[in-house]
């Protein structure tokens, strides 16, 4: 971290450079989400125009991390302290996302009433005499 | 005491007392919102209706990123200036941080303010409305209500004639604007019969309130209290009475297990019988002659001629008209409608021409018909621009949102009326301007209750991306507020400090500096997200 004179002067300038690129890259951001030209993918909003825009948002979340909040020189204990929170963070979207094998998903949890049936191929396929009767008008 | 590490670091972790601590927090911090980004992620790919895609205005938005990214480098310029002990430079950086977060927070207030006065309505069919409300008129002035406000148009009403209380749920509040609106009405709410109890075994019952009584919140209260003391006490001699049955069955049957023996373990309800006090759960009042009662809809459920409140009050009475008119609707949406009609393998666009509101409202079927143009010209401007796929298929087509929405861009642009530049400008951040524009634009429409299946203002009960736009820009909100507190006292009490120790207060600013760029980067995700996707 800039500590003497010299050292914050200079690093003012980084932080107008870094300014001027997080403007920059607001900008860049806009532009890919509405204007026509700049449509990634298909026309309108889809993944592609979602995974540009989630990376420009990481690079300018990167600038601010590493420069504005010093991350680019710090000490050990406090890239041990934010690492550990991504690692958190990472293990609470997975939690969340293991909620798709709730039992909730299942309608026999919140309709007990009716009996299980679990379709199987046998089952799925009608039987001759349904289709005769499909069939007859 | 001099307090240790406060401008030196440790020699352990190379670190000051409170870089450490602000560190810590911001982990916390991280964990925090990352569990609503993830939440944002899983909801949005479970929701069963469209989710609502740039549904925000996008110019504010934009504004408050420019704002915060310029705070960011107001505040480590701040620092910079106190290591280099310029106390007027630090102030001015300081101050113009402290401005903008200022800015922040008004942007967002009137964005908030915005979506509080904003209805939407899911209709039976699921088309969804969008728009203000109008409010009661008569001659021209404006309808007041017993309160002297005036009546947004969407109320229910109901001719009651009866009203049942349940003595343990019934919403205080509630019951003195159901008195209220009677007086109003000149009606008045009285006891339908006697209410005599046994207060004390063996004793003969009490009369407790006359047949004509009139209803006060005291009254209710008072019998309240005498049904939860007459609860208390025979639920304890029930469960007396049942412990004393089980040790007595368990004693018959010691090889017995639980399970087995439970079923046949009761109490004799005909002994018990003398020594129970009454309960009065429910108490039912007459209201004469019969008073046309107004409910907002979230809190009734309504029937023909029975209705319910949510403190389970029961209303005996014909429910009146009640539609819920819109002074300018401002958005017709059958994406939700598309989405049910594709699930059942119907055609989208016979299931609009089928739906409620295109058969109803010549207004919207008009609509309809030039949007149905629109999405033509530019099915043909992309197949133009962008071409053909070997199959023979256009390489970009109008999305969903764009063939089955019509915004209240789309209804500006079918029904041209020039406003200021000023003006303009104004409707990006406040929405249409509806008094310039007028009915032209905007239809006015009376929606009948019996069609609305969810009605609500774009607020968290709309749906789950409001509710999950609230708690992140709320939650964020909070977070500039508390960051602006510290930062201004940094600023505004921090001379002291400068003065007999300058390094201390350039850490300081440091570590509220460290916040304030946590601030800005959650902003940085938040701006896309919500805004763009």
């Amino acid at each position: 971290m800039a500590n003497s004179v010299e050292e914050i002067q200079k690093a003012k300038k980084t932080y107008l450079m870094v300014f001027a690129a997080l403007f920059a890259c607001t900008i860049l951001t806009y532009l890919v989400a509405e204007w026509e030209p700049l449509d990634m993918g298909g026309h309108g909003f889809d993944g592609v125009d979602a995974t540009i825009g989630l990376l420009i948002a990481l690079f300018k979340a990167s600038l601010v991390a590493l420069i504005f909040m010093h991350l680019n020189h710090e000490k050990k204990a406090v890239y041990w302290i934010f690492g550990g929170a991504f690692v958190g963070a990472a293990a609470l979207y997975l939690l969340t996302h293991l909620a798709v094998f709730d039992p909730i998903h299942d309608t026999y949890f919140y309709d007990g009433s009716k009996p299980r049936v679990i379709q199987t191929e046998e089952a799925a396929q009608p039987a001759a005499s349904d289709k005769a009767a499909t069939a007859t008008p | 005491m001099e307090i240790p590490y406060i401008v030196t670091p440790r020699k352990d972790t190379g670190l000051y007392n409170a870089k450490i601590a602000i560190w810590l927090f911001l982990a916390s911090e991280v964990m925090l919102f990352g569990g609503f980004f993830s939440a944002y992620v899983f909801l949005r790919l479970g929701a069963d209706y469209p989710w609502p895609e740039r549904a925000l205005p996008v110019l504010p938005g934009l504004i408050n990123t420019f704002v915060l990214i310029l705070s960011s480098v107001t505040v480590v310029f701040a620092w910079a200036a106190l290591k280099m002990r310029q106390w007027r430079r630090f102030q001015v950086y300081m101050s113009i941080t402290l401005v903008c977060a200022v800015i922040f927070m008004i942007l967002k207030g009137m964005e908030y303010n915005v979506k509080f006065h904003h209805q939407a309505v899911r209709l039976k069919d699921f088309t969804v409305l969008e728009g203000h409300l109008g409010f009661e008129e008569e001659n021209g002035t404006r309808v007041k209500d017993h309160n002297g406000h005036d009546i947004e148009e969407n109320k229910i009403y109901v001719k009651a004639s009866d009203l049942t209380f349940s003595t343990v749920r019934y919403h205080n509040a509630w019951v003195k604007d159901i008195i209220a609106q009677a007086e109003h009405e000149k009606s008045k709410i009285t006891l339908s019969k006697d209410i005599k109890v046994i207060t004390e075994p063996g004793k003969p019952a009490e009369l407790i309130a006359k047949k004509g009584d009139a209803l006060t919140p005291k009254l209710l209260s008072q019998i309240a209290k005498i049904h939860l003391k007459a609860r208390a006490h025979n639920s304890d001699l029930k469960i007396a009475a049942l412990k004393e049955e089980w040790k007595k069955a368990k004693k018959a049957n010691p090889s017995a297990s639980d399970v087995e023996l439970s079923p046949n373990v009761n109490i004799d309800m005909d002994a018990l019988a003398p020594l129970l006090e009454d309960e009065i759960s429910a108490v039912t009042f007459n209201v004469v002659p019969a008073a046309k009662l107004q409910f907002n809809p979230r809190d009734i459920a309504e029937g023909a001629t029975q209705s319910k409140l949510r403190d389970d009050t029961v209303i005996n009475g014909e429910l009146e008209p009640s539609p819920m008119v819109f002074h300018y609707v401002d958005a017709i949406d059958f994406q939700n409608l598309v989405m049910k009609a594709r699930e059942k393998g119907i055609d989208p666009e016979r299931a609009i021409e089928n739906s409620w509101l295109i058969k109803n409202s010549p207004f919207a079927k008009e609509a309809w018909q030039w949007h149905l143009g629109e999405v033509a010209k530019l099915e043909q401007r992309l197949k133009d621009k962008y071409g053909v796929d070997k199959n023979n298929q256009p390489k970009r087509v109008p999305n969903d949102k764009e063939r089955y929405r019509l915004g209240w861009k789309d209804f500006i642009e079918k029904n041209k009326v020039e406003l200021s530049g000023f003006d303009k400008f104004k409707e990006e951040f406040l929405g249409p301007n509806y008094e310039k524009r007028g009915n032209a634009t905007f239809m006015t429409f009376s929606l009948p209750r019996e069609q609305v299946l969810h009605a609500s203002k774009f607020t968290p009960a709309w749906n789950t991306y409001y509710a999950l736009y609230f708690t992140i820009t709320g939650l964020h909100g909070l977070h500039v507020i508390g960051g602006a507190i510290v930062l201004g006292y940094y600023l505004f009490c921090g001379r002291k400090m400068y003065l007999s120790n300058p390094e201390w207060l350039a850490n300081r600013v440091e570590v509220g500096g460290l916040f304030w760029h946590f601030v800005d980067l959650v902003w940085i995700f938040v701006f896309p997200i919500l805004y763009l996707m």
